[in-house]
């Protein structure tokens, strides 16, 4: 937590990160999927502070983007275990570093995002299915159930997933390594 | 011989008036029958330079469009209050708050957009909010001066609607694509690919009969009611000006 304890201030740059997600342009989707911001953020952070800083920044950076969207599905856990996973490799900072070990982590931490998304979709859209005996055809009190289904799920979320992955891989060298840059040059005591 | 002398050219003429004489009394008779058709018809024709001018049809034409309109208004408020009554959405596009979109989050895990009015503007949850062309969603939650607008082809979106054609009942589900499902309440909803869905004067969130979407494809056989692939009129990606319909 050295930097997040030298200089704090860096850290309010997290404050960035659901203000981009709400600018986004459309020009810089794929086929309509966004970048996720908040992977092309916690990976520097990850990289440059370790795993508690890590750990607590993700919180506080779930914490400020689950405002945005209405529901129980929530993005902490997936940022939870991003920091868990990347805050350790600090230590060979300067090997993950090179672009393409970004692009790789920037692809592996989207995918785990998005799949701690579908899993919670699918947990709370879960449906009991119908006793025997029951009347056959629609339940309006089951079809009025908000949230993702299995068939959506299935059909819409590897399309998005994918997408989403392949874009924040392919963006994350040129933001992550800006984004380092950035901080060691605002952070004399740098041990880079 | 004086008689006969007189009485010859007197038959004559008589034998030739007979035709004429019929011909009248059948005139009459049409004329009679016919209500005076024949002779209104050539008083119009003759009367017609001294007609009364365009005036007087304009003022009974607008007099006509006076009463159409104080009728509708006793059929709004009279609709009004039996939607009242049954504890249903009124529709009221009077008190529709504009406001500019300035997030637009369309393709993603969440569809939602930001608008710029809110709380502040008497913008509140769950009113409906329509585009050109249609309904593009709900509101989702608000702040002081935004407010965050659930679009219909998000997977929490939940709308009850009709086939404006054959007035079968289903809700239209966001499925995650740009187009919703419409799962129908029937085995057999007669629907088929060009019917507007409306939406349902049933529905206790939202105004009766806002057009929503056109039927795009019907699958007749999806368990447990058929559905249909719903392409919405409002285009949700281009719309910068919106408006949220208050109560």
């Amino acid at each position: 937590m050295d930097l997040l304890q030298r200089q704090p201030l860096l850290a309010t740059s997290l404050v960035l990160v659901p203000l981009v997600s709400l600018a986004t342009p459309s020009w810089l989707t794929l086929a309509g999927a966004p970048p996720c911001w908040p992977v092309l953020w916690l990976l520097p952070w990850a990289l440059a502070d370790g795993r508690r800083s890590a750990l607590l920044l993700a919180l506080v950076l779930g914490l400020l983007l689950d405002a945005q969207h209405p529901g129980l599905v929530s993005l902490i856990p997936g940022l939870v275990l991003l920091a868990r996973w990347w805050g350790p490799l600090r230590a060979r900072r300067p090997a993950i570093e090179r672009p393409l070990s970004l692009g790789l982590l920037a692809l592996g931490g989207t995918a785990l995002l998005n799949l701690t998304l579908m899993v919670q979709w699918l947990a709370w859209g879960w449906r009991p299915p119908l006793a025997d005996g029951d009347r056959p055809g629609p339940d309006p009190a089951l079809l009025a159930r908000a949230g993702w289904t299995w068939q959506d799920l299935t059909t819409v979320g590897p399309h998005l997933l994918l997408a989403q992955t392949l874009l924040t891989a392919l963006l994350a060298p040129l933001v992550c390594s800006l984004l380092l840059l950035l901080w060691k040059r605002a952070d004399p005591d740098w041990r880079g | 011989m004086s008689v006969p002398w007189r009485r010859a050219p007197f038959s004559r003429g008589r034998r030739r008036r007979w035709p004429l004489l019929l011909t009248l009394i059948l005139l009459l008779l049409i004329v009679r029958l016919s209500k005076g058709a024949l002779l209104n018809d050539a008083y119009a024709l003759l009367s017609l330079p001294f007609w009364p001018g365009p005036a007087q049809s304009e003022w009974l034409r607008s007099a006509r469009s006076v009463e159409d309109q104080a009728r509708l208004q006793a059929l709004a408020s009279d609709n009004d209050r039996l939607r009242q009554l049954l504890a249903l959405q009124r529709s009221n596009a009077d008190k529709a708050v504009s406001a500019p979109v300035i997030s637009r989050q369309s393709g993603g895990w969440w569809q939602q957009l930001v608008i710029g009015k809110g709380a502040l503007a008497g913008v509140r949850a769950g009113q409906p909010v329509v585009g050109p062309g249609g309904l593009i969603g709900l509101v989702a939650s608000v702040t002081p001066a935004t407010a965050t607008i659930t679009l219909l082809t998000d997977p929490s979106s939940r709308v009850g609607v009709w086939v404006n054609r054959s007035r079968n009942q289903g809700l239209l589900s966001g499925s995650g694509s740009a187009r919703p499902l419409l799962r129908f309440l029937d085995k057999d909803p007669e629907a088929r690919p060009g019917d507007l869905v409306v939406t349902s004067p049933a529905s206790t969130l939202v105004p009766p009969n806002l057009p929503v979407g056109v039927i795009q494809a019907v699958d007749a056989n999806a368990d447990p009611a058929p559905v249909a692939v719903v392409q919405l009129i409002a285009p949700v990606q281009a719309i910068d000006w919106v408006q949220v319909l208050r109560p």
